[in-house]
């Protein structure tokens, strides 16, 4: 049931943007994210779905037995999570980095804390 | 031969950043040779683009590894290079020749300058394939990589004070909005099975169904977040004002433009919803609103660089409410302007990084003065992007802005709403208010007495002053020959936005748009010579009557004696008598002290706003974005 897909990737892009708009803790901004970003991958690779159909590989029974493309999972959809999953992984990765920083030289990860730059 | 210079040039461009990340980390002069080469080269391919696209009007389509359309349906990935894509290829091109050169003299001495290249190099090259390629989940790639390494050279140099903090904000806000944009882009896939640019612009022709309009106001607000609009403008300011020099040009210059181009794009060409009042109304709001809240905070900063990254929100609000407006002359304005602001925002951008490079990194505005003596050729050249981003004659800033005014002024007559009177009146203004902070600027800087700290200050090397002059130079000829330059570089990006048949034929076969029932849009046809200078004359004139008949019949204080901070009393004692003075600047906050001070409570609401807090800022996008989804399913089903 694709319908449970879709309202769970919108639980949890909603529930990620709520870490990142009430929580004051940088890793907890970063880790809503991160569940932002996995809401959408989510969503993309229900897009793709195909109750009862089979891998998207074409093989020579089935084109001589006439097998339409109906019955297969759209490839599309999953090459696009894959990448998004590698640059949703980049976003840690240099967030995470920052943040390390950032604690070395505030000597705190709260947000209120980290306000220089403001006016 | 020639349609295969897009994809060289985005690859040329990365191939470049590979090189100097095996060749360049320990060598400067090979380091250097390598980027000014790759630069030089793909600029040349860029620039031998402008035959067959702008000159002859074509459209050149490529599909990669020949990948072509079966069926009707686009498979493979397709570049596909229209004159409007090409106009942003070529001021982001050329933005990043002269940053290039400037970095040579404002990055020496700095460490890991391998990386810094790599960076850069992967910035121009992702903004170049944003601007050429054809398809939608391409550009969210080239989106994802602009905004990485935007952030990383944002906070390059780390032992600044902020970098860190402003990398931080910026990359937490992109992200936020790259969100918006994939969500967005894969409800349309949900919707049509397609991400090829030219298909989804024939297929979304008929009307929006709800998935469509959700998708289509989640990548609105995710253009806006990368156009850096306001309320989505708060990172931007940080990360002007601690970024190295040469990067807060091509962030003011070229990854805000990336972001209205995206906008351009979506909202003209995939969804072609310009031509319905609701969604011109709302584009030219949040236009006229960055336009404002830019200018007034810009006036009120006391960081040099900071300032500036201000004047940057307020001029890209000219340029989206200038697209807002869907008429040809408002496109011609806000293109022509994109164009205009890349060189004068540019240059005072190096002015300011030739400033905190020879002053050993002071850009408090209190802290400056009199630097003219000192820095001769720098004054001159910030003199130059002043009066042109105020849009003084005969420098480029008064041709596009002039044009802005004219289109938003053109419209109200046109559909006799006074909304777009009142959007013509606030670009008025605003260009008043610009021109009163760059007066503050070069007195708080360049003008006045010399402080003692600053004694023995240098003129900039020749590397960077040539950047600059190069510029300032562009400046005044784009000023100068306004009219060829709109009528034969900005008008054909113009009716290749409009002209979405041709655009879909090129890529998807001849026929194609016809079969799918799309037309062109509906948009008049205002042609640029068309400028009557007496119009404005009156209006300005009736504003200003008005302005001042209001002023005289208020109440105010006016006259009445304010009291002096004890803390400064020393300060403003020199202004009228006591003491002889040693050293009597009249430094950046003295300057429109008066103003500030008239409208305080308007600026502790926006001191409140700009908190500083991630988490704030966050809420702003959120509550943004719900805004544009809610005015989207109000008013445009």
């Amino acid at each position: 049931m694709t319908i449970f897909n879709y309202i769970a990737c919108i639980l949890l892009i909603v529930l990620g943007l709520y870490a990142v708009c009430t929580q004051k803790n940088l890793l907890k901004t970063i880790i809503g994210l991160s569940i932002i970003d996995y809401g959408v991958n989510l969503l993309i690779v229900s897009t793709g779905f195909n109750d009862g159909g089979s891998v998207p590989v074409y093989q020579m029974s089935d084109l001589l037995n006439g097998v339409s493309a109906q019955f297969f999972v759209d490839p599309v959809p999953q090459a696009l999570t894959l990448t998004s999953i590698v640059i949703g992984a980049c976003v840690n990765a240099m967030s995470l980095a920052i943040v390390v920083m950032i604690k070395k030289k505030y000597g705190s990860i709260n947000v209120d804390d980290v306000r220089r730059l403001r006016g | 031969m020639i349609q295969h210079f897009p994809v060289l040039a985005v690859m040329g461009m990365f191939l470049g950043a590979f090189l100097i990340e095996i060749f360049g980390s320990k060598n400067a002069a090979v380091r250097n040779a390598i980027s000014f080469i790759t630069f030089t080269v793909v600029a040349g391919l860029v620039y031998a683009l402008i035959k067959p696209i702008i000159i002859d009007g074509g459209v050149i389509a490529y599909w990669m590894g020949n990948w072509e359309p079966v069926a009707g349906y686009a498979i493979g990935i397709g570049y596909e290079v229209d004159a409007l894509g090409l106009v942003f290829a070529i001021i982001a091109i050329t933005a990043f020749w002269i940053s290039n050169l400037y970095s040579f003299g404002y990055m020496k001495g700095e460490h890991h300058l391998g990386h810094y290249y790599t960076l850069f190099m992967m910035l121009c090259g992702s903004i170049l394939g944003f601007c050429m390629t054809g398809d939608l989940f391409n550009m969210y790639i080239m989106v994802e990589i602009m905004t990485f390494s935007a952030v990383a050279l944002t906070g390059f140099i780390t032992d600044k004070d902020g970098a860190l903090e402003a990398a931080l904000k910026y990359l937490v806000l992109c992200s936020l909005g790259s969100g918006f944009i994939l969500t967005g882009i894969a409800l349309i896939y949900l919707q049509c099975h397609t991400l090829n640019i030219a298909q989804l612009a024939s297929m979304l022709s008929g009307g929006l169904t709800p998935t469509t309009l959700l998708a289509f106001a989640l990548t609105v607000a995710g253009f806006g977040v990368k156009s850096f609009m306001v309320p989505f403008h708060t990172p931007l300011a940080d990360a002007h004002a601690v970024a190295p020099s040469p990067i807060s040009m091509v962030l003011s210059g070229v990854v805000t433009k990336a972001g209205v181009y995206g906008m351009i794009r979506c909202i003209y060409i995939m969804f072609r919803a310009m031509d319905l009042t609701q969604m011109q109304i709302i584009i030219t709001a949040f236009g006229a609103v960055t336009m404002f809240v830019g200018v007034s905070m810009a006036l009120a900063q006391h960081d040099f660089k900071r300032l500036l990254a201000f004047h940057s929100i307020s001029q890209v609000g000219y340029i989206i409410t200038a697209a807002g407006l869907g008429t040809a002359l408002g496109l011609t304005g806000g293109i022509f302007h994109a164009m205009n602001h890349m060189l004068f925002k540019g240059l005072l951008f190096l002015a300011a990084g030739a400033v905190l490079h020879q002053t050993g990194g002071v850009t408090n505005l209190d802290k400056l003065g009199g630097l003219s003596k000192r820095m001769p050729h720098t004054t001159v050249c910030f003199l130059f992007g002043a009066a042109a981003i105020s849009g003084l004659p005969p420098f480029n800033g008064f041709a596009s802005k002039w044009l802005i005014y004219q289109a938003a002024y053109t419209k109200a007559a046109e559909t006799g709403n006074f909304y777009y009177l009142i959007i013509t009146i606030t670009a008025l203004v605003v260009s008043v208010m610009t021109l009163a902070s760059f007066v503050k600027i070069a007195q708080a800087v360049f003008f006045g007495q010399l402080s003692e700290e600053n004694k023995d200050v240098k003129e900039a090397p020749a590397i960077m002053l040539v950047p600059m002059y190069i510029l300032a130079a562009l400046c005044l000829l784009t000023g100068i020959f306004y009219r060829p330059i709109a009528a034969d570089f900005i008008l054909p990006a113009v009716r290749s936005t409009v002209d979405v048949v041709k655009y879909i034929d090129v890529m998807m076969g001849e026929g194609y748009a016809a079969a799918a029932g799309v037309y062109n849009m509906a948009v008049s046809n205002v042609m640029v010579s068309s400028w009557s200078p007496i119009v404005y004359l009156i209006l300005f004139i009736t504003v200003f009557i008005a302005a001042f008949i209001v002023i005289l019949g208020s109440k105010s204080d006016r006259g009445a004696t304010v009291e002096v901070d004890p803390k400064n009393a020393m300060k403003h004692s020199n202004f009228f008598s006591g003491e002889e003075p040693v050293y009597s600047h009249v430094g950046g906050s003295d300057m429109l002290w008066g103003y500030k001070y008239d409208f305080k409570p308007y600026y502790r609401v926006m001191e409140e706003l700009h908190s500083g807090r991630v988490t704030d800022y966050c809420n702003m996008v959120v509550i943004a974005t719900a805004i544009i989804v809610v005015f989207m399913f109000m008013f445009m089903r």
